[in-house]
């Protein structure tokens, strides 16, 4: 392309979209963007995926913590500007005056600004056959425009995570038990074919039985925080690694699994020093209860146990003392509805000490998101299968984002994305 | 002594009613907290009564619901224990005392208790029926299909609890048997019918033969309905009529039941083919019926076959409702009128403006005015638009002023054919011919002509369905004008025309053209028609580019909300609708 042509086209393309946003003027020079991510923002969603994108491009952001429901401040190029109108994410102009001005409100309150330098690498656990609707973080990266590679059993297992910054698991079950819809749904095709997958997969790798091989994975997965990585994960994959974790030399897996019953000593068998966050876990013997154990507080699939859905409510941190914390909750909404997952809570019995609850059910005996370290790395976990389909159902239709661009449980989610990004780390090795 | 024993009776003879006002007030009492939802307090309320009367039913059922929300269900075992106790030849506590051993997770005592309860009631289900749904709740299917087999085998019925074994085997995907047990079901009792074919209706495609095989294979009527059902659920409507034609019982009455099943089915379908064989079933109907009904049936099975298409069908129909002296005055006029559209139908215009012409004094004059449009617009249709504009030229409705606009336009008279389409507003019609009037407005107001013939003429062969000729004719006008005037509007129209007719190259041609920054109303229509064209056509990177363009080139088009969506798709980012 001449440069004549390429001034035209950029120049003109720009000066054509300025009037679209109420805040950029014709003409403007601000130097400043203002991504508000309070009830002004269109899109709250894809502006993870603005901010996101910008640090790819080499812009150095920040996250304004508890300011107008955790902004982001770009610079502003013409980059950010063309991204925001494509993507009709809304963006406010600022001079250096107006941004002195916010810093000194974000020094008197409970406010913080953290840099955010580098674009975390983002790795999604899921079978190669995993249709990419059946995920709630697949399906917000994918609707926020924020890059990221799939990985299954042989890539964890051949040390390939060392290559990311971030890993979200979803619903694998890591007991190896096909998320215990083996006798009750015995025949559907979509069964066959992750039973056949996942023994052949197995096999492949050289484990005597899915339950094995899995219980390797887990591992791996643990070994990957430990060395620093980050991690995150929803639904049934947070309550089922960390009894695959505990379970290390301990069957607790049903017959249909691994050829031979469960322990029926398995609970007290168990080595929860090995585990992200729960304890003291009771196990669920009968092998066809889709439900794993007492961690998730509505078991959702036993019909005389399942509890109703409530609300929950997203704690308040410091943002100078604690901004992780402070990162993993930004909203615009702190009570949220909730959702069921085969995981839908965490029971504040089973969580270990020094777990930070992110967000609970107040009076009752769950709660909802928790957060912690281990070894150089952390973990969050996330209870539930996706935000905005309370009562999900196998083969329903997929959730479309853009439907609910304003999801205050899908921004919970991204937030998770984009809070390695303000930590400056080294590579993994 | 014998003052003693008379103070005895006079104290029972007082205590009786006390008893049973506090039994009724400790009942009501209970009732009242249940209703409020103090679940707990309900709770202790049934207990009470059953301190008093361990065997009452009412208070124990009331029990059993109020500690169900509190999750405490297991907590009603010392209570049936004491009722068991009251009342051990009751059925009803059995039941209750079932269920609770079953929400206390002690299958043995489920099944002890559903053995003692089959001792005192041999000749029940209910006991097996209880059993099995306790152990279906405890997720254990094959132990809910012993229980089941064995009330079979004490009962000596091989029907007995058939319903239930039915639903076991379609939880197990097992169609070909639930089948077998759905027709035991079903002949003992015929109500299940309606469940029957709807669970085995969702069987899946590949083993519907095999379904409809087996059924092929059973004797009696209630098979044939069965089967007739389901071929009708499963597309096949006429096979549904046919199944059930050669079999019909002798008794009037009962063939009537037979077919108005399949009517209820066929119903619910919108494929010609269903029109077709409710028509059918119509006319089945109607020669059981008696006559003044049989004239109602005949007139709906004449519509029926006219929306399948068969006009011969329908012709014969109206025939016989011609011939017909005993048919209700409304029957008649609603025959003519229906006569009228099938003959409209077959493009035998003149004879229906006659046969309407007759009509006139029989029908309601907005029915009349109605058929008059419709006639209308079959003239339109085969090019008459002298004859369609005398047919609605008294015609005031707001209908009839949207129709005389189509004619203005296809003559040509751009600047009349604009002011009738606003004179009918967005009410006349259905929503459909609504918005299709507004984009007619948008697409002849640019043109600031108040005559184009051309135009007419390509809207009208686009009408009579000559979409080629259309495109055509709209492209050549498009060149003449300039695209600020109509030009650009033209082109677009004609794009959207080539992209329908999958004339890829030239549908991008003429977008492309209908994209200028002298047009900047239709630029945004234009490259949002451009980008579907290449989604379509698998050429999403092109489609992405042109979705920014049009989003960043025109940001306050009322189409850019749109575009952001179609970008989302064509992106990946969200699923495809």
């Amino acid at each position: 392309m001449r440069r004549r042509e390429f001034v035209f086209r950029t120049g003109g393309s720009l000066l054509a979209i300025t009037p679209a946003w109420p805040g950029l003027r014709l003409g403007s020079t601000a130097p400043w963007l203002l991504v508000p991510m309070d009830d002004a923002q269109t899109d709250h969603l894809k502006a993870y995926g603005l901010a996101y994108r910008a640090l790819k491009r080499g812009v150095k952001a920040e996250w304004l913590l508890n300011y107008r429901g955790g902004t982001f401040l770009l610079p502003s190029d013409a980059g950010t500007v063309r991204d925001a109108a494509l993507a009709g994410v809304m963006v406010e102009p600022l001079d250096d005056g107006q941004v002195v001005q916010i810093r000194g409100t974000l020094q008197t309150g409970n406010m913080e600004a953290v840099p955010l330098e580098k674009p975390p690498k983002v790795a999604v656990y899921a079978p190669p056959n995993a249709p990419p609707w059946d995920d709630a973080v697949t399906m917000a990266l994918n609707y926020a425009g924020i890059e990221f590679e799939k990985v299954w059993d042989a890539e964890v297992l051949s040390q390939k995570l060392t290559t990311y910054d971030w890993l979200h698991l979803h619903h694998e079950d890591f007991t190896g038990q096909y998320s215990k819809f083996f006798l009750n749904y015995a025949g559907s095709a979509w069964l066959v074919d992750m039973v056949e997958r996942n023994r052949a997969m197995a096999r492949s790798l050289g484990f005597q039985s899915v339950t094995a091989e899995k219980g390797a994975v887990a591992a791996a997965i643990a070994g990957f925080v430990d060395r620093g990585g980050f991690l995150f994960a929803m639904c049934t994959a947070t309550e089922t690694l960390d009894l695959a974790l505990a379970a290390d030399g301990v069957d607790i897996a049903a017959s249909y699994a691994d050829g031979d019953p469960m322990d029926p000593n398995a609970t007290a068998r168990m080595k929860w020093d090995r585990t992200f966050a729960f304890h003291n876990a009771q196990l669920e013997l009968s092998p066809t209860t889709p439900v794993y154990s007492d961690i998730d507080g509505h078991q959702v699939n036993s019909p005389d146990r399942r509890q109703p859905l409530g609300s929950y409510s997203l704690f308040n941190f410091s943002a100078k003392i604690d901004p992780v914390a402070t990162m993993l909750v930004q909203n615009h909404r702190q009570v949220i509805p909730d959702f069921y997952g085969l995981t839908t809570s965490f029971t504040r019995r089973t969580l270990k000490p020094g777990v930070t609850v992110l967000a609970e059910e107040s009076g009752s005996p769950w709660v909802k998101y928790i957060h912690g370290e281990h070894g150089q790395g952390t973990w969050t976990f996330f209870g539930g299968h996706d935000p905005e389909d309370p009562q999900h159902q196998i083969g329903d239709a997929p959730t479309d984002l853009s439907l609910h661009p304003h999801s205050p449980g899908y921004r919970l989610i991204l937030n998770n994305v984009l809070f390695p990004a303000a930590k400056k780390k080294e590579l993994k090795t | 002594m014998a003052l003693c024993l008379r103070s005895a009776v006079w104290i029972v003879v007082l205590l009786l009613p006390t008893t049973a006002w506090s039994q009724k007030a400790g009942m009501s009492r209970a009732f009242d907290l249940e209703r409020r939802g103090d679940y707990g307090g309900a709770a202790d309320a049934y207990r009470a009564v059953l301190a008093r009367t361990p065997a009452d039913v009412s208070a124990l059922l009331g029990l059993e619901r109020s500690l169900l929300p509190l999750n405490r269900s297991a907590d009603i075992l010392p209570e049936v224990r004491a009722a068991l106790h009251a009342a051990p030849s009751s059925s009803a506590v059995y039941g209750i005392a079932l269920r609770a051993w079953a929400v206390s997770e002690q299958p043995d005592s489920v099944r002890a208790t559903a053995e003692r309860w089959a001792q005192i009631a041999p000749t029940e289900e209910a006991p097996y029926r209880e059993w099995g749904a306790a152990e279906l709740g405890r997720q254990n299917r094959s132990g809910a299909r012993a229980a089941y087999l064995r009330g079979r085998e004490r009962l000596g019925r091989p029907d007995a609890l058939a319903a239930e074994m039915a639903q076991l085997s379609l939880s197990e995907a097992d169609y070909t048997a639930a089948l077998a047990e759905w027709l035991h079901a079903v002949r003992r009792l015929p109500g299940y019918r309606a469940t029957a074919v709807s669970t085995l209706g969702q069987a899946p495609a590949a083993v519907r033969p095999d379904i409809l095989r087996l059924l092929a294979r059973e004797p009696d009527i209630m098979a044939r309905r069965v089967e007739a059902d389901l071929r009708a659920r499963w597309g096949d409507p006429l096979g549904a009529y046919r199944t059930l034609a050669g079999v019909l019982p002798a008794d009037r009455v009962q063939a009537i039941a037979v077919l108005r099943g399949l009517l209820d089915q066929l119903r619910m379908l919108r494929s010609a083919g269903s029109k077709q064989a409710q028509g059918q079933v119509l006319e089945a109907l109607a020669t059981r019926s008696p006559e003044v009904q049989a004239a109602r049936l005949r007139l709906e099975a004449a519509q029926a076959y006219t929306m399948a298409g068969d006009r011969a069908a329908a012709r014969r129909m109206l025939g016989e409702l011609a011939d017909d002296r005993t048919a209700p005055p409304s029957v008649a006029s609603d025959a003519a009128s229906t006569l009228v559209d099938v003959l409209i139908g077959e493009g035998k215009l003149d004879e229906a403006a006659n046969r309407l012409a007759e009509l006139r004094s029989r029908l309601p004059p907005d029915e009349y005015d109605a058929v008059r449009r419709r006639l209308a617009l079959a003239w339109i249709k085969q090019g008459d638009l002298v004859r369609a504009d005398s047919a609605v030229a008294a015609d005031s409705s707001v209908e009839g002023l949207a129709v005389r606009g189509r004619i203005r336009l296809y003559r040509g008279a751009v600047a009349e054919a604009v002011e009738l389409f606003k004179a009918a507003g967005p009410y006349a019609e259905d929503r459909a011919q609504a918005t299709h009037r507004t984009a007619l407005i948008a697409l002849l107001q640019p043109l600031e002509r108040d005559s184009l013939p051309e135009l007419g003429q390509a809207l009208l062969q686009l009408e009579q369905g000559d979409t080629t000729r259309a495109a055509a004719g709209l492209e050549r006008l498009a060149a003449e004008l300039a695209p600020g005037h109509g030009g650009a509007e033209l082109h677009l129209l004609a794009g959207r025309l080539n992209a329908v007719m999958g004339k890829t190259t030239e549908a991008e041609r003429l977008l492309r053209a209908a994209s200028v920054k002298e047009a900047p109303s239709t630029a945004p229509a234009a490259e949002l028609a451009l980008a579907e064209l290449f989604i379509s056509s698998r050429r999403g990177a092109e489609a992405v580019e042109i979705l920014e363009h049009l989003i960043l080139t025109y940001p306050e088009s009322a189409i850019v909300p749109q575009a952001r969506r179609k970008l989302d798709e064509a992106r990946g980012a969200v699923p495809r609708t």
